[in-house]
């Protein structure tokens, strides 16, 4: 009886979760979905606790949890929402460790024959999950926060290293399932070790702009974690969500890799753009860029009737969104048009320019993607580039011998002009001039993006202001 | 085919020798009543960076307000007259097409010398005798108007360019020539209605004239075959006028087609009513080839109000009025209609730094002094040059504008077939695999196992439909959704916690209890702090 009031509670869970990822798919309803889904963990929880034991120690560790969510949640800035991402991925990486290995120690009595097999084959296969996503989204971490190089890293013959590492952990499995005494425990151990270290090399060996489809496969990885858990548990509460979330991570990952015009396995060898470097030299672009001045973007700003701002990973780095963010009420004010294009892999994670630009009150309907914007593209006076590069590189769509053609990237030279606030004329992530630069319409605003955005920001206000001025003496 | 290589085919090196620059030259236009010239003393600067040498014609920039002493400051050397301007000159760069020279009683095709290169207006269709002309020269020649009409030529539209110009001088015109004020006021003298003005024909002119009339405060409508123009009239703040008809005049290049007559009816139709109601009308109707179509008949024109204006922007060819005279202004029964045919010429000073502008970009195509060649593998080039070394070039070969589309779309199945040639083994490979999978989980799992499969499949293929409808400006909120719900692992912990705080399973399941919550706690309250900021 008790039971059973447990699993229905568990299926209006799992109801509750589908119906709060279903809330998700627009702006309007997404907090109801968000709602949706902490009714769901309550109600799965309480059930849950209905049948378990060892309260005080239960309170302690989740009074620890919410405190230190809760503190991580409220202080985290949006630019290291990817982080923070990551970070949420490995910790259920370590917590299905755990849970596999609690759950070798402690194999429920009423297995036997097949069953003990199979119950073994779940411990084993969710460990290695688990701790893969582990150290995988701890070296993404690491990345991101710049502790190791975010360009990748690679070890010499690391194909070989790698496969030699699920070599052995394929032959670590026979006695994990089959000795008795501690060998099991070893094995798995040992295992845990070695796919730990599998996980580090895997992620060290992928670049920095790679990350939105690490990210994402990790996402992925953290959702079969918890489903194999489920698989050793008997908790279909466990594999659904696990399901649920696993799928969610590897739509984002053909998503991101979609916008990248590169397979799955292309990006999770890893390497890219150290071997490409190669090919981007040799297509050496001839003619110079014209470089312009703060004065000179405010002036085509104040001509334009339509504007594109297109953000890329720059424009996080340089934490320049608020000030772009002013820059279009300004001009919004004065009734332009004005719209952002966010490329699908634009920043380090699916989405990451929608949250910056979101936290800067950017309203939501102007800021669109790639595909709803590039037939405009034509149609639109001045173009913003705020630290994007390969997504508007359009050698990506007449050159075929580029190593990124083929990429979906938005046709920003179609615009009347384009203004390309970047650094220095260097090549992006790729390693892959960018054609662009060189157009006759295209002006390069060298310098730091936040500056920059910040100094036209400047001269558009005071403009403003005197000609509210020479208007009231008038 | 460079000029730093004079071998067998020297014809279009226009330079003796590698060392010696390239010359440009600029004369001044001979057409009567032409203020344009070629070059303004900035393109003119912007020729000597792409590292031409310009010569200009003494006199040249006049009509357009620039002196010899402006060209004199931004490097350019005067010459003195047309004929040892030609002479100098391995590039000239002209507005109209090559005209009797009444000064020194030529023609100026007779001045082309034979190793040099002419870029100007030509109009090959309707002038065929001075192409025929032009090739016997033996040199080269690239009609602006030539220039074809997709995304990447853009910047070497002439036509377009001037089309823009026109369309406002257009408005221009007709305010000058309409006894009202175009914007409405209410003031203490009285009332003062705004004017209305339609527009026919919607190309760059058009839009050009619909942004000048709205903003001098006047009611715009438009009309225009192609129904793809509606949102750029409205975008403009002007009225689209439909006929609720179903038939789109989009044809090639962006230009109208020709109509089916119960269309042209309903369209005459519309305009004879309109004709009554509005001030202005200014018409820029053409179709590439064709006369220019007839859409004012005479007996609209006299049921206009007196005072009323018409601008027909295609009285060079043959007018949308049926009362127009080519260039002329004339007063018909009350109605002021415009047949002006040198509109861009009016604002000379602005219509010729763009169509300077348009040379210095085709220039810079043509590879600029350094590298200068005629390179017929390059669409755009072999489209505009009509003449190549003596050998008339026009017209091009015809590149269809949808021919992209077929090419692309039989490609694709062509390189699908490809992989399937290759691999056929691949292709079964998993199908194969998973039933092999799918027959072992079936004899030897245990049932509990199954039920669990079914589960996880059915989940997984749920999750997959479901996320596919999350808006991709939701994917950071998605991801930090899925990281909390993923804590849902807090169960395995939960179920593993017993009483004795020193059993090692406790432990684990206490660390893993606190890592899920901290997922639980941080994913929603993140996401609920994202959620928050979007708003509209």
């Amino acid at each position: 009886m008790e039971n059973n009031l447990v699993t229905t509670a568990y299926i209006a869970a799992s109801a509750l979760f589908i119906l709060s990822l279903a809330g998700l798919s627009q702006p309007e309803s997404a907090k109801r979905g968000n709602l949706l889904g902490m009714v769901g963990m309550a109600v799965a929880f309480i059930a849950t606790a209905a049948i378990s034991q060892g309260y005080p120690i239960q309170l302690g560790s989740i009074g620890l949890g919410v405190m230190v969510g809760a503190l991580a949640a409220s202080r985290v800035a949006m630019t290291d929402m990817p982080e923070m991402v990551a970070l949420l991925n490995s910790f259920v990486g370590l917590a299905a460790v755990l849970v596999g290995f609690a759950e070798y120690l402690q194999p429920s009595a009423a297995l036997v024959g097949a069953d003990v097999i199979i119950h073994r084959v779940e411990i084993f296969v969710g460990v290695f999950i688990g701790i893969v996503t582990f150290t995988g989204s701890m070296v993404a971490v690491a990345k991101l926060r710049g502790w190791v190089p975010s360009r990748a890293v690679l070890l010499p013959a690391r194909h070989v290293i790698t496969l030699g590492m699920l070599g052995a952990i394929a032959v670590l499995g026979a006695p994990f399932l089959t000795a008795t005494g501690t060998t099991p425990l070893m094995a798995l151990g040992a295992m845990t070790a070695i796919a730990a270290s599998f996980g580090i090399v895997i992620v060290l060996a992928i670049g920095g702009a790679d990350m939105a489809v690490v990210i994402s496969l990790l996402n992925s990885y953290s959702g079969l974690a918890s489903a194999a858990a489920g698989f050793m548990l008997n908790n279909d509460l466990l594999i659904i969500t696990g399901a649920l979330v696993g799928s969610s991570g590897a739509i984002l990952s053909y998503i991101m890799c979609k916008g990248m015009n590169r397979s799955f396995i292309n990006v999770v060898l890893g390497g890219f753009g150290e071997t490409a470097s190669g090919a981007g030299q040799a297509a050496a672009l001839e003619g110079s860029a014209t470089s312009t001045t703060t004065g000179e973007v405010v002036d085509l700003l104040a001509n334009a009737q339509s504007v594109v701002i297109v953000p890329g990973y720059g424009m996080a780095v340089a934490q320049a969104q608020h000030a772009v963010a002013e820059i279009t009420r300004m001009l919004r004010a004065q009734g332009k048009q004005v719209r952002f294009g966010i490329h699908p892999v634009a920043g380090r994670m699916p989405g990451h320019m929608n949250v910056l630009l979101a936290e800067a009150n950017v309203p939501y309907d102007i800021v669109l993607e790639m595909d709803e914007i590039n037939d405009d593209l034509a149609a639109t006076d001045v173009v913003l580039v705020v630290g994007a590069n390969d997504t508007v590189n359009p050698s990506a769509k007449n050159d075929p011998t580029s190593p990124i053609a083929g990429m979906p990237v938005m046709e920003v030279w179609e615009a009347g002009t384009v203004v390309v606030l970047k650094r220095s004329l260097s090549s992006g992530y790729a390693g892959v001039e960018n054609p662009l630069f060189f157009n006759d319409n295209t002006l390069m605003f060298f310098g730091d993006a936040k500056t920059n955005v910040n100094g036209i920001l400047a001269q558009l206000s005071t403009a403003k202001t005197t000609a509210a001025a020479a208007l009231s003496a008038a | 085919m460079t000029i730093a290589a004079p071998q067998e085919n020297p014809v279009v090196t226009p330079a003796e020798s590698a060392s010696a620059g390239v010359t440009v030259g600029i004369p001044k236009e001979t057409f009567a009543g032409e203020r344009r010239v070629a070059a303004t003393p900035d393109t003119a600067k912007k020729l000597q960076k792409l590292g031409f040498e310009v010569l200009v014609e003494t006199q040249a920039g006049v009509g357009a307000s620039f002196t010899d002493s402006a060209y004199e400051a931004a490097g350019c050397r005067i010459v003195p007259d047309a004929p040892s301007l030609w002479h100098a000159a391995d590039v000239v760069l002209k507005v109209r097409s090559p005209q009797h020279h009444s000064h020194i009683d030529r023609h100026e095709v007779t001045l082309l010398k034979p190793s040099s290169t002419l870029i100007s207006f030509i109009w090959p269709a309707q002038n065929p005798e001075l192409l025929a002309q032009l090739a016997e020269q033996g040199g080269t020649v690239l009609a602006m108007d030539a220039v074809p009409r997709i995304s990447r030529a853009q910047k070497l539209d002439a036509l377009s360019s001037m089309a823009n110009i026109g369309g406002y001088r257009a408005v221009i015109e007709a305010a000058s020539n309409f006894g009202r004020c175009f914007t409405g006021q209410i003031t203490a003298a009285g009332k003062m209605p705004p004017a209305k003005v339609m527009v026919i024909g919607v190309g760059v002119a058009g839009l050009a004239a619909i942004g000048a009339a709205k903003s001098l405060g006047a009611i715009v409508k438009a009309f225009d075959t192609r129904l793809v123009v509606k949102e750029q009239v409205q975008s403009l703040g002007a009225e689209f006028l439909e006929l609720h008809f179903e038939e789109d005049g989009s044809g090639e290049g962006g230009y109208a087609k020709v109509m089916s007559p119960a269309f042209i009816a309903a369209e005459m139709a519309l305009f004879a009513q309109q004709a009554k109601d509005v001030d202005i009308i200014i018409t820029t109707a053409l179709i590439p080839g064709k006369p220019a179509p007839l859409l004012i008949t005479q007996e609209m024109v006299e049921s206009m109000k007196p005072g009323s204006v018409i601008v027909d922007m295609a009285a060079e060819q043959g007018g949308n009025c049926e009362v127009t005279q080519p260039g002329e202004v004339i007063i018909h029964q009350g109605v002021t209609i415009i047949g002006l045919t040198d509109l861009p010429s009016r604002m000379a000073s602005q219509a010729s730094q763009l169509y300077g502008n348009n040379l210095v970009h085709l220039l810079s195509d043509l590879g600029g002094a350094e590298n200068f060649s005629i390179d017929m593998a390059d669409q755009v080039i072999r489209a505009t040059t009509v003449i190549h070394n003596g050998q008339v070039t026009w017209p091009p070969p015809k590149v269809e504008a949808p021919a992209p589309d077929p090419s692309a779309s039989s490609a694709p199945p062509a390189a699908e077939e490809i992989p399937t040639a290759k691999s056929p083994l691949s292709k079964i490979l998993w199908p194969l695999l998973l039933g092999g999978v799918v027959v072992a989980i079936g004899l030897w799992a245990p049932a509990s196992f199954i039920t669990h499969l079914t589960v996880f499949v059915l989940a997984s293929f749920l999750g997959w439909k479901v996320i596919w409808d999350v808006s991709p400006s939701l994917h950071t909120p998605l991801m930090s959704v899925t990281n909390a719900i993923s804590g849902i692992i807090i169960i395995g912990g939960m179920l593993q916690i017993s009483g004795d705080i020193t059993s090692p399973m406790t432990i684990l399941g206490a660390i893993a209890l606190f890592l899920g919550t901290v997922n639980i706690a941080g994913g929603f309250m993140v996401s609920q702090r994202m959620l928050n900021m979007f708003h509209k």
